[in-house]
């Protein structure tokens, strides 16, 4: 993306040169123009970092996790690449296999433990706080790193805005967190695609909601086929829009009176329906519908939309538009090789997340990086997460934590539009005081609810090697080597999570 | 001649040498840029300010306007912000959201502004406010990113290629008028796309939040130092980022933005966006060498219960509203060399639907303000609201593409009849819709 942008820059100074000349013959200040073009010639390409002296261990963990925590590499270095990726797939979707400090600081967080009925209880601000602090702390100290990445990717993929009409919303996403991204981060996408297309946050966020008969609502229709599978290139039409949109009709949430849900609905337990998904074959459009030129035949039920999500999530362009995401993602690049061989692997198993996952990490643990790799600037909340790691930080994940992410763009769950928070470099270089702004209070233990222990005695190539993971004398690592040798051990530490160099990944 | 006559390059069309011109002589190339204005922080550090002649330099003899961007996002009712309200299926189609007659603020016998709108009315009558109707772009996907992307990039529709945005490719073009890292600011969380391509540009959510947190004690400069020779060497886009952002925060240092205090009695209201314009306005009177800011305000995507002349899209409409007015009056004057543009990404269709909200439709309204706007008129080549007359499935069609009122701006108001060709290279000077004042 960077290097086309240049590219494009530089062909406007090219195409300026040639007004100059033009313009020189009439006016006669060539001498002035000749200055102009000139300085303006000067190639000024953005180029990516090096990578340097990384061991494939660190930038398995740099890409499978968030950045290596201490002690991680020589975990992984000890049981092999392939063992631990093996192991990460493996993930539970749940935090029982946690270690107890984790388990600790997660058993009081209401909004993870309980449906969405009883979440309504809890006010909307708080709630939101919770899923927030909840993110950071799995994120930080979680053992299934690869599965928080993922749940990251898949959370931003199905972005849903918890704060959407006054924080209506944040109920629902904290039951979408539970039963959507974490029940199928590691699992099936088509499956996780059904679980969105019926769980009450995305129906609610998007407006399926209202989606009925003779008065489709659009809005979800589009994005399930723009953002969450085709894409938007993908060979659709604005008549497929509306005819999947008719397919959704009915797709709405339970929310009648208990007397209607204890007549035909969950007897058992009405208060539990209350909020959960729910078909109203009244509002279902039963006309005949043509998507994606596969006819749907008149009389259908829930079944329509059923149809429907079996035909986008194995249709081609989803392969590919999922592969794409993961490459950017992983890779840090859209090379269009290692995307088409990934579209592959997800044709054939049916959308198996493993698979792709296994495709693509394995090669990171090669002694040479794989095709289409290349350094990537971290997003606000890898910086964050990785700096806290790599720090060794004891941290609440509360919200002073979340504040500073707030500040760095990067607030999770309030990313208002459906796209989810961007991915790549050029989005986020906005965001580096925010960042220094960060790094300097963390180091300084100013930070309520985290602190960092920083041994005062500690040599600055042994700090450079614990954050970076790498050889301090690496060549990447000069120029911060010797500008930091002259700080205190907490001033170094700082400096070193605010360097250009901890930005990328 | 006059078309290349008088453009950015110090030649004022009678051979006058460079040297003896006010601004600019020969522009630096980036890395001079980012080199001096980082010498120029160092240097303050140990108690000079090289810098300050930078900050401080007159601004108000280039002539060339600063232009503020506005970008409501989420697709803006274009039908309820300029209503159509003498148009009968105006109402047929709306039965519950259109804005009566008697409801609208009028600005002719067949618009009327949207009565939340009311703070911006005496503009309207000074002549300072144009509103453009059933405006848009050719982008026919109605998906909020495509068509924002669009209009970004500054094209036709969502095929074209070209991935930089328009005001990238002005700012790339005309010549800094100054060598500051705030020539562009945009008070946003994401770096917007209109902006790339541009080099000198800041993404800043407040002016307040550019303080690095460092004690101001030996100590602390100290450590700015090595921060700031941390980032001098790269070549990558962090390093780039990173010298940007330290050179910003050496010119904000100079002045507080709290300290500012609006003038002519403007009082701005308790929003987002008004903070964006006052530290707009605050930029413009400093002389800090700003030329482009944009700003975002979403909220428009009004699917469901949209209201009228109270409830969702009228709250939203007060905001802006009372914003831009506080904003135009506190600059009171200064509006002569500031052009305020506000767009949407599409607007939203004919008809309301059984939610009382509206869904992704096609042309929309834009605004103009400043003082060099041929306002108190709305500009529109209406297509009109029946059956036959919408594009399917019920959309205002576009009669005036928006690429022609942002080039008339960046020809007459930025001086760019040199380059507007470059930003926009099918727009033709026919095409404008003279909403300009000829200078």
């Amino acid at each position: 993306m960077e290097r086309l942008s240049r590219r494009d820059a530089l062909r406007g100074t090219l195409a300026l040169g040639a007004i100059g000349v033009a313009a020189s013959a009439m006016t006669g200040c060539s001498k002035v123009l000749q200055q102009t073009t000139a300085a303006r010639h000067t190639p000024e390409t953005i180029e990516l970092p090096q990578e340097g002296d990384i061991s494939p261990t660190v930038r398995l963990l740099n890409r499978a996790a968030f950045g290596p925590a201490w002690g991680d590499v020589a975990k992984v270095e000890k049981m092999g690449a392939k063992a631990w990726l093996d192991e990460q797939l493996q993930a539970p979707t749940d935090d029982r296999a946690e270690t107890n400090g984790l388990q600790l600081r997660l058993a009081t967080i209401e909004a993870i433990h309980s449906d969405g009925w009883e979440l309504r209880d809890i006010p909307d601000v708080e709630l939101l706080r919770q899923l927030q602090q909840a993110a950071v702390l799995r994120a930080v100290y979680s053992q299934w790193q690869l599965r928080e990445r993922m749940v990251d990717l898949w959370t931003n993929h199905f972005n849903i805005y918890a704060r959407k009409q006054d924080g209506f919303t944040t109920p629902y996403k904290a039951v979408d967190d539970t039963k959507v991204i974490r029940e199928h981060a590691l699992g099936s996408f088509p499956a996780m695609l059904r679980a969105s297309a019926k769980s009450p946050a995305m129906l609610f966020y998007l407006d399926n909601q209202k989606n009925k008969k003779g008065v489709a609502n659009e809005n979800y229709a589009r994005e399930i086929l723009e953002l969450h599978t085709l894409g938007v290139h993908g060979g659709y039409t604005q008549k497929d829009v509306q005819e999947v949109a008719r397919c959704l009709t009915g797709w709405t949430i339970e929310e009648r009176p208990f007397w209607k849900i204890m007549k035909d609905g969950d007897k058992e337990n009405p208060f539990r329906s209350r909020g959960s998904f729910y078909f109203d074959e009244e509002r279902h459009d039963k006309g005949e519908k043509i998507v994606l030129n596969r006819k749907i035949p008149a009389g259908g039920g829930i079944e329509d939309g059923e149809k429907v999500l079996d035909i986008i999530a194995m249709h081609p362009s989803t392969a590919k538009f999922i592969a794409t995401k993961m490459v950017r993602y992983f890779y840090g690049t859209e090379d269009e090789a290692t995307i088409a061989e990934l579209a592959v692997v997800y044709l054939k198993t049916k959308g198996d997340i493993k698979a792709m996952l296994t495709h693509l990490l394995l090669p990171l643990a090669d002694d040479q990086p794989p095709k289409g790799y290349a350094p990537t600037m971290k997003r606000p909340y890898d910086f964050l997460v990785s700096a806290l790691r790599a720090t060794n930080a004891n941290t609440d994940g509360d919200k002073p934590i979340q504040d500073h992410l707030e500040k760095m763009g990067q607030a999770l769950f309030q990313w208002p539009m459906p796209d989810g928070y961007p991915d790549t470099t050029d989005a986020w270089t906005g965001s580096l005081l925010a960042r220094w702004n960060f790094a300097i209070p963390l180091v300084q233990n100013k930070i309520e609810g985290t602190g960092v222990e920083v041994d005062e005695k500690i040599k600055t190539d042994t700090l450079l090697e614990r954050l970076f993971a790498r050889r301090a004398e690496d060549s990447v690592l000069t120029d911060l080597r010797t500008a930091i040798v002259k700080h205190t051990p907490v001033e170094a530490m700082g400096l070193i999570l605010c360097s250009p160099a901890f930005q990328w990944r | 001649m006059s078309e290349i006559q008088k453009p950015w390059f110090t030649c004022d069309g009678n051979g006058t040498s460079p040297d003896t011109a006010p601004r600019p002589t020969t522009r630096a190339t980036r890395r001079q840029v980012v080199t001096s204005t980082v010498g120029a922080a160092l240097a303050a550090w140990f108690g000079r300010s090289a810098l300050e002649d930078v900050a401080f330099a007159e601004t108000k003899e280039s002539g060339r306007d600063i232009l503020v961007v506005l970008f409501l996002r989420g697709g803006a009712d274009g039908l309820s912000v300029v209503a159509p309200y003498a148009e009968d299926a105006y109402h047929r189609n709306r039965p519950n959201l259109a804005l009566k007659a008697k409801e609208v603020v009028k600005l002719d016998d067949f618009f009327g502004l949207h009565p939340s709108l009311s703070a911006l009315e005496p503009f309207y009558k000074e002549g300072k406010l144009a509103a453009i109707h059933a405006v848009g772009s050719g982008d026919d996907s109605r998906s909020h990113f495509e068509a924002m992307a669009t209009m970004e990039r500054g094209v036709a529709d969502q095929k074209a290629s070209a991935s930089s945005g328009w005001l990238g490719r002005h700012l790339l073009h005309a010549p800094a008028l100054q060598k500051t890292p705030l020539r562009a600011v945009a008070f946003d969380s994401i770096y917007p796309d209109m902006l790339r391509g541009a080099m000198e540009v800041s993404v800043v959510q407040s002016l307040e939040e550019f303080r690095l947190q460092l004690p101001e004690n030996e100590q602390g400069k100290a450590a700015t130092a090595t921060l700031a020779s941390l980032y001098q060497p790269g070549n990558d886009a962090v390093s780039h980022a990173g010298r940007e952002t330290l050179a910003v925060l050496e010119a904000v240092k100079k002045i507080d933005p709290k300290d500012y205090k609006p003038q002519n009695g403007a009082k701005y209201p308790e929003s987002h966006l008004a903070t964006g314009l006052r530290q707009t306005a605050f930029l413009i009177r400093a002389n800090l060498g700003v030329e482009v800011v944009t700003l975002s305000r979403g909220g428009w995507d009004t699917h469901v219960a949209q209201g009228g002349t109270v409830g969702w899209i009228a709250g939203e409409l007060k905001d802006v509203g009372d914003s831009l007015a506080a904003f135009a009056q506190d600059l009171g004057t200064e509006m002569n060399r500031v052009t305020v543009v506000v767009q949407t990404e599409f607007g939203r269709r004919a008809y309301e639907n059984d939610g009382l909200g509206t869904d992704h439709g096609l042309a929309s309204v834009m605004f103009l303000l400043g003082g060099g706007v041929q306002g108190g008129k709305v500009y529109a080549k209406w297509p009109g609201l029946e059956k036959h007359q919408l594009v399917d499935p019920g959309d205002l069609r576009v009669t005036t593409d928006y690429r022609t009122v942002l080039a008339e701006v960046i020809a007459k108001r930025l001086q760019g009849t040199a380059w507007v060709n470059k930003v926009f290279p099918t727009v033709s000077p026919t095409d404008y819709l003279n909403i300009i004042k000829q200078g």
